[in-house]
């Protein structure tokens, strides 16, 4: 099993060597065919690893393996150990396995595209970076991890770097993410100094024993990069930006990777956490506002990519507020539903981007029902799910949610009525951006637009991802039915045990709701753009202006921090040190001006020189004696 | 040791080297002054043949033997400089003769 999961871990980083050294040796759609080969043969081999593992006992099940001592210093010794549990296998499955489908779809969609080479090395190296993160043996090497996919992000959103808009979103998508990297950091350091160690089971063997001061700065730091990496507030800001990539690299980053790290963090790490219960909370309570206030801006985009990240966002927060309150499988059971549902509706947006060609904005689309019904289909199925509308797969992952949050006390209440709001608002959002995307007839201009590429609506390896997605987003959450059968919540429990245990009623009252203010969002955004072709209501100032987050950093960190670099400009750099150096080449030059006056070239000059040098020598050596 | 004492020879040796030093400073021929460097060369001569004979020992003389070479060589490439710069019609002056290239 152990060898399997290496084998799943360094194919896709095989393959993204290969792809970059065998350059233009190979065809262009050959790097797409060995990209897509290596995540698929990662995927088989985490498939692998998966049915072993199911083969063996509970106590058997976890399992870590060294490859050779990576870092040492004093008593630390880090190995490059990869720890195989059942946390790491479920979300090997699921990056692997949504990683292949999205690689293979972009064998299409990037057809033609320039650099198709480089942008295949890129996911391949994505998928290697999000397969360590998850397979780590120790936090150093989740942290070397995070790192990782935070540098992959970066090349991958900025991979059309021709484009000055694509490279400040890879820009800030850096930056924001190395903010949550150093908290991250800071937070192992401290853990260093006070256990000694980074290994896992080490440390959370220590965690109930640490003082609550240093628990709970190590599970704010860690909370830090949980919530850089996953798009919470206060640190959201670069995942709407992100949407300048590829729609593949937004699909990859969004459904399967990247975004849920946090979730993975917050599970993996929960012992630290459980030792903070302050910091838990916080972590759940950021989850809860996130999760309304990403679903408000996302009522007011007018980007169709850009709607389906707030909605990601959303979604997260919905999964942070689970791990917030302790019910960790549960919140993994959403990452797994949410993973198919968003790449499917990120997959399917980006046929019709494709065949409109690179068309993004809604007020611009519709009709498309008729011209594409395929993709509507597909994409009718995403939002059903997105929306919790049984008996598609969000009904069964994000109900038991809100049926946690209910059983989790007083501050439970208080989530629960976010979580409330935000099915309401999920509801709303998704079926506006549905209506103004399909709903009417197509206008003239759009079918002046449509221009399929191959295929119907789009090349078969496009529309053969989507429709595999759109049946595992459809049928996905029968895998468990809280509380009839919950083979997810038995499989992933050993890791860390439920905080929080709904009752049956709970769970009733949670769907009711849920179901309730998801299907009363979609009617209302059927009154407003689906009955007829309406103009939208007076969109809120505050929320076009995605409640001004981007201009308070702006004014808070960016320009108190031009304005410092001026000053020190005018003040420090220019008399001080600019000043001091024109003063040492100045000064040097009038020096040799006046030592080259003696230099006359007159040779009995010199020999006067020599001749009174001698005189002095000897006067001196006279006086001495 | 026979001879006049070694405060001769040094005395001889002294006059010798500030006869020379003041050509060098004093005359602008160039061959004039390489005949006065000559001239102070044979002084330092002189005044290690006498110690050396003073000490009865051979080092002053081997060393005089090396200045000998020197001057020789020396000669050879200042006469050499002269005879080119004189066949140039360059005026033979040290006062005038400031820059290396003309």
């Amino acid at each position: 099993m152990i060898t399997a999961s290496w084998i799943c871990l360094l194919l896709p980083l095989a393959g993204a060597i290969a792809i970059t050294l065998l350059g233009t040796a190979i065809p262009r759609r050959t790097a797409g065919f060995i990209a897509t080969a290596s995540v698929a043969g990662a995927f088989v081999a985490a498939v692998y690893s998966f049915v072993v593992m199911l083969s063996r006992d509970g106590a058997d099940r976890a399992q870590a393996s060294t490859a050779w001592s990576w870092l040492t210093a004093g008593s630390l010794d880090f190995g490059l150990t990869i720890y195989v549990d059942q946390l790491a296998v479920y979300m090997m499955l699921i990056v692997a396995g949504v990683g292949a489908l999205i690689v293979g779809y972009s064998i299409g969609y990037m057809d033609k595209v320039d650099e198709e080479r480089r942008f295949f090395a890129y996911m391949s190296f994505f998928v290697f970076s999000m397969l360590l993160l998850v397979e780590g043996g120790n936090l150093l090497m989740l942290l070397a991890a995070w790192g990782l996919v935070g540098l992959s992000s970066y090349l991958l959103i900025g991979f059309e770097h021709e484009r000055p808009a694509a490279i400040a979103a890879a820009k800030k998508a850096f930056i924001v993410n190395a903010l949550g990297d150093a908290t991250f950091a800071l937070a192992l350091f401290l853990l260093v100094q006070k256990t000694g160690t980074l290994d896992y089971q080490a440390v959370f063997a220590d965690a109930p024993s640490l003082s609550s001061t240093t628990a709970t700065l190590v599970a704010l730091g860690l909370l830090g990069g949980a919530v850089a990496k996953s798009a919470q507030l206060p640190l959201h800001t670069w995942l709407p930006d992100a949407m300048e990539g590829p729609t593949p690299v937004s699909a990859l980053i969004h459904a399967a990777t990247m975004v849920v790290a946090g979730v993975y963090l917050v599970f993996r790490c929960a012992p630290i956490f459980e030792a903070a219960p302050d910091v838990q909370d916080t972590a759940a309570v950021l989850g809860g506002v996130t999760l309304v206030v990403a679903g408000l801006i996302a009522l007011v985009q007018t980007d169709i990519k850009r709607v389906i990240a707030y909605s990601t966002m959303s979604q997260i927060g919905y999964m942070f507020l689970a791990v917030g309150i302790g019910a960790y499988a549960t919140s993994m059971f959403h990452l797994l539903t949410h993973a198919f549902f968003k790449a499917l509706l990120f997959l399917a947006a980006g046929i019709l981007i494709h065949a409109l060609a690179g068309e993004q904005d809604m007020r611009n689309m519709g009709g498309l029902r008729r011209l594409m019904p395929f993709t509507y289909l597909a994409f009718l199925v995403g939002s059903l799910a997105l929306v919790g509308v049984p008996p598609f797969s969000g009904f069964f992952s994000k109900d038991p949610i809100l049926a946690n949050a209910l059983a989790a006390g007083d501050l439970g209440y208080v989530l629960f009525a976010l979580a409330a709001i935000g099915a309401f608002l999920t509801g709303l959002y998704t079926f506006r951006m549905v209506f103004m995307t399909f709903g009417g007839e197509p206008s003239e201009e759009v079918r002046s637009r449509y221009h399929p590429h191959g295929g119907k609506e789009g090349p078969p390896s496009m529309t053969l991802v989507v429709g595999t997605l759109a049946v595992l987003a459809a049928i996905a959450g029968f895998l468990q039915f809280v509380p009839y059968w919950t083979p997810v919540d038995d499989f992933l429990d050993p890791v860390a045990e439920p905080l929080v245990d709904p009752t049956g009623t709970m769970e009733a009252l949670a769907s009711l709701t849920a179901v309730g203010l998801g299907l009363a969002g979609l009617l209302v955004a059927w009154g407003i753009y689906g009955a007829k072709k309406r103009s939208a209501p007076r969109s809120w100032r505050v929320l076009q202006h995605k409640l001004y987050f981007d201009e308070l950093y702006d004014a808070v960190f960016y320009r108190p921090a031009v304005a410092t670099s001026k000053a020190l400009y005018a003040v420090v750099e220019g008399p001080v040190i600019g000043g001091s150096l024109a003063g040492v080449s100045g000064g040097t030059t009038r020096l040799a001006n006046h030592v080259r006056s003696l230099q006359t070239g007159a040779v009995r000059t010199y020999a006067l020189a020599l001749a009174a040098g001698v005189a002095v020598l000897a006067l001196v050596f006279i006086g001495v004696r | 040791m026979q001879g006049p004492a070694v405060s001769w020879y040094l005395a001889i040796a002294g006059f010798l080297f500030t006869t020379g030093a003041l050509g060098v400073l004093l005359r602008r021929s160039p061959l004039i002054v390489l005949l006065s460097l000559e001239l102070m060369l044979n002084a330092a001569n002189l005044t290690l043949i006498a110690f050396a004979r003073q000490h009865g020992s051979l080092d002053g003389q081997v060393f005089a033997l090396a200045v000998m070479a020197v001057a020789a060589s020396e000669v050879v490439v200042g006469l050499g400089l002269i005879v080119a710069m004189s066949r140039r019609r360059m005026a033979l002056d040290t006062d005038r003769l400031t820059s290396l290239r003309g």
